[in-house]
């Protein structure tokens, strides 16, 4: 007999354990345990009123902020959102996420896994007065599943939460119908962050793993982007605009890309507004098109501009987008075989036009998603890598 | 009989049915291919965070080890590494303990993708069919099995 299968006997009868976790002699190092920062795979940013950049995490099971008064330099003692290590959402389009009011109230939301079956219930924190943050609760009271929750303060201060919710996919599959996907749902609150009014669904079937676009066409007025999934097989985007603050508008397509997939994409859409023009970005490998493309909306979103190709063909992933004035920044990954880049272009028209893509920031291991951030001044890359760490960088072309 | 011996007998069983999960990293597509090469493969990626592989896990498990003519490997892909006894665990569940199987082990996941197919973005499932020439052919979402066989079949035509 060989040896490893008899210290197997020996593990085994010794610590009771199943013949499944003895299979860790195969496994990868263990990960960083820590909850620092340094042991996150995503972090992410916003500015306070007062120029502070907060960044927000998820490592060892607890969601961390921190705040920094010089630019992501330096961070001062992180601040733990959760009470108990719990299983975080961590998947490849999931973040823990934060929002800044004007009046410099912080809120944090996160997603923790409820079984093995990834179910979601979301979070949410708020700071308070004494510099602390409040004890988590869930966002609404239904406990079927939510995901993907993103979290946006509206032109009036108040606070939009939106996120990917499964309760009708349950109740459709009690009934024996077919549901593919989940429901786009959001919930206000007018209070800080204390209460919610109750959860509606503003569509049903969407992409069930993809991060949601969100920004304001004015006052209570939010602007969703996301993956939709038409007739039932096509993952395609798709913006919807409301009416008012309970209204959801009707959904346009952004780009007739004809994804006709039952793969989980994992890759939401980025979208910005500034002027009354929508700004979106997405990934696609759909039958009309595939990589990263930009587009963008001067009526509302009901039509959009062609498709403008990003990047590298086959390599570019992940963009993002910020809007300052007239200039537009969208950034994104992409992999060459041995390096990451994050690439840019700016446009300093409303995204008519755009100048030539160049490189701002690469790394040779794993990296989290690019993601842009301004404080009403400049405009910043945020990037953790694990390799160099988090990294806060200027973007060019800013006015 | 000792014991100690039904004690060893039992984990031996035990051990025989649970996956056992190799780590995949950097080189182990190469490896994996020249382990099989020559002979007609299929690759299956799937992942514990993906839902239509779960739903599609159990038609791997009817399919892949009472089919001949064929080698099977199945290679968990989650982009987040999983715990490879969590994955053992649905392995079994879904018959395919037998299977040869991988997981990702390196959160760099770009990096694993691009050697296993460079225009792969890591969506799952994913199955690539590897045939006796040497050639190869992704297929991207679920599979018709019965398109499989078919594949197998002319792969092991005289």
């Amino acid at each position: 007999m060989r040896q490893s299968a008899w210290l197997f006997l020996v593990m085994a009868v010794a610590g009771g354990i199943s013949a499944a976790s003895a299979q860790h002699q195969h496994a990868a190092p263990p990960p960083c345990a820590g909850a620092d920062l340094a042991c996150a795979t995503a972090a992410t940013p916003a500015f306070a009123a007062d120029g502070r950049l907060w960044v927000a995490w998820s490592a060892g099971g607890q969601v961390m902020v921190a705040r920094s008064a010089d630019l992501g330099r330096s961070f001062a003692p992180a601040i733990a959102i959760t009470r108990n290590p719990a299983r975080i959402d961590n998947g490849p389009d999931a973040r823990a996420k934060i929002a800044i009011d004007g009046n410099g109230r912080i809120y944090v939301a996160y997603a923790v896994f409820q079984d093995e079956r990834y179910n979601g219930r979301v979070y949410l924190s708020r700071s308070t007065e004494g510099g602390g943050f409040s004890e988590p609760r869930p966002i609404t009271e239904d406990a079927t599943s939510q995901r993907f929750e993103t979290l946006a303060v509206d032109p009036s201060g108040d606070l939009l939460v939106a996120w990917i919710d499964k309760r009708n996919a349950a109740t459709a599959r009690s009934e024996g119908k077919a549901y593919p996907g989940a429901a786009l749902a959001f919930a206000w609150s007018k209070d800080g962050g204390t209460s919610f009014a109750p959860a509606r669904i503003a569509q049903d079937q969407t992409c069930e793993c993809c991060r949601l676009g969100i920004g304001f066409a004015g006052p209570h007025r939010p602007v969703v982007a996301f993956r939709n999934i038409f007739d039932g097989t096509t993952r395609d985007h798709a913006v919807m605009t409301f009416a008012d603050a309970n209204t959801p508008g009707p959904i346009h397509r952004i780009s007739v890309d004809d994804w006709k997939t039952n793969v989980c994409p994992h890759q939401g859409p980025a979208l910005a507004i500034a002027d009354g023009i929508y700004h979106v970005a997405w990934f696609t490998n759909g039958q009309a098109r595939q990589g990263v493309f930009y587009a963008r909306s001067a009526d509302g979103g009901a039509t959009f501009s062609p498709p403008i190709a990003i990047g590298t063909k086959d390599r570019a992933e992940r963009p993002a987008l910020i809007v300052q004035g007239h200039r537009v920044w969208l950034a994104w990954k992409e992999f060459d075989g041995e390096a990451m880049r994050v690439r840019l272009m700016v446009s300093v028209d409303d995204g008519a036009n755009w100048g030539a893509a160049e490189t701002i920031a690469s790394t040779t291991d794993a990296s989290d998603q690019p993601l842009l951030v301004g404080d009403g001044r400049g405009v910043f890359l945020s990037w953790l890598t694990k390799k160099e760490g988090y990294r806060l960088l200027p973007l060019p072309g800013a006015s | 009989m000792s014991i100690r011996l039904a004690i060893l007998l039992s984990l031996v069983a035990c051990s025989a049915l649970a996956a056992d999960l190799q780590p995949f990293e950097r080189g182990s597509w190469e490896e994996l291919r020249q382990k099989h090469a020559g002979r007609p493969t299929v690759i299956h990626f799937w992942g514990l965070t993906c839902g239509p592989c779960l739903v599609e896990l159990p038609e791997w498990g009817r399919f892949a080890p009472a089919t001949k003519g064929a080698e099977f490997v199945m290679v968990a892909a989650d982009p987040v590494p999983e715990e490879p006894a969590d994955l053992a665990t649905t392995l079994t569940k879904a018959g395919l303990s037998g299977i040869e199987s991988w997981s990702f082990a390196d959160r760099f996941a770009q990096r694993l993708q691009y050697e296993i197919d460079p225009r792969w973005r890591g969506e799952l499932p994913m199955t690539i069919l590897i045939g006796r020439d040497g050639s190869s052919r992704s297929i991207l979402g679920t599979v018709d099995f019965g398109e499989l066989r078919g594949w197998i079949e002319q792969q092991n035509a005289p």
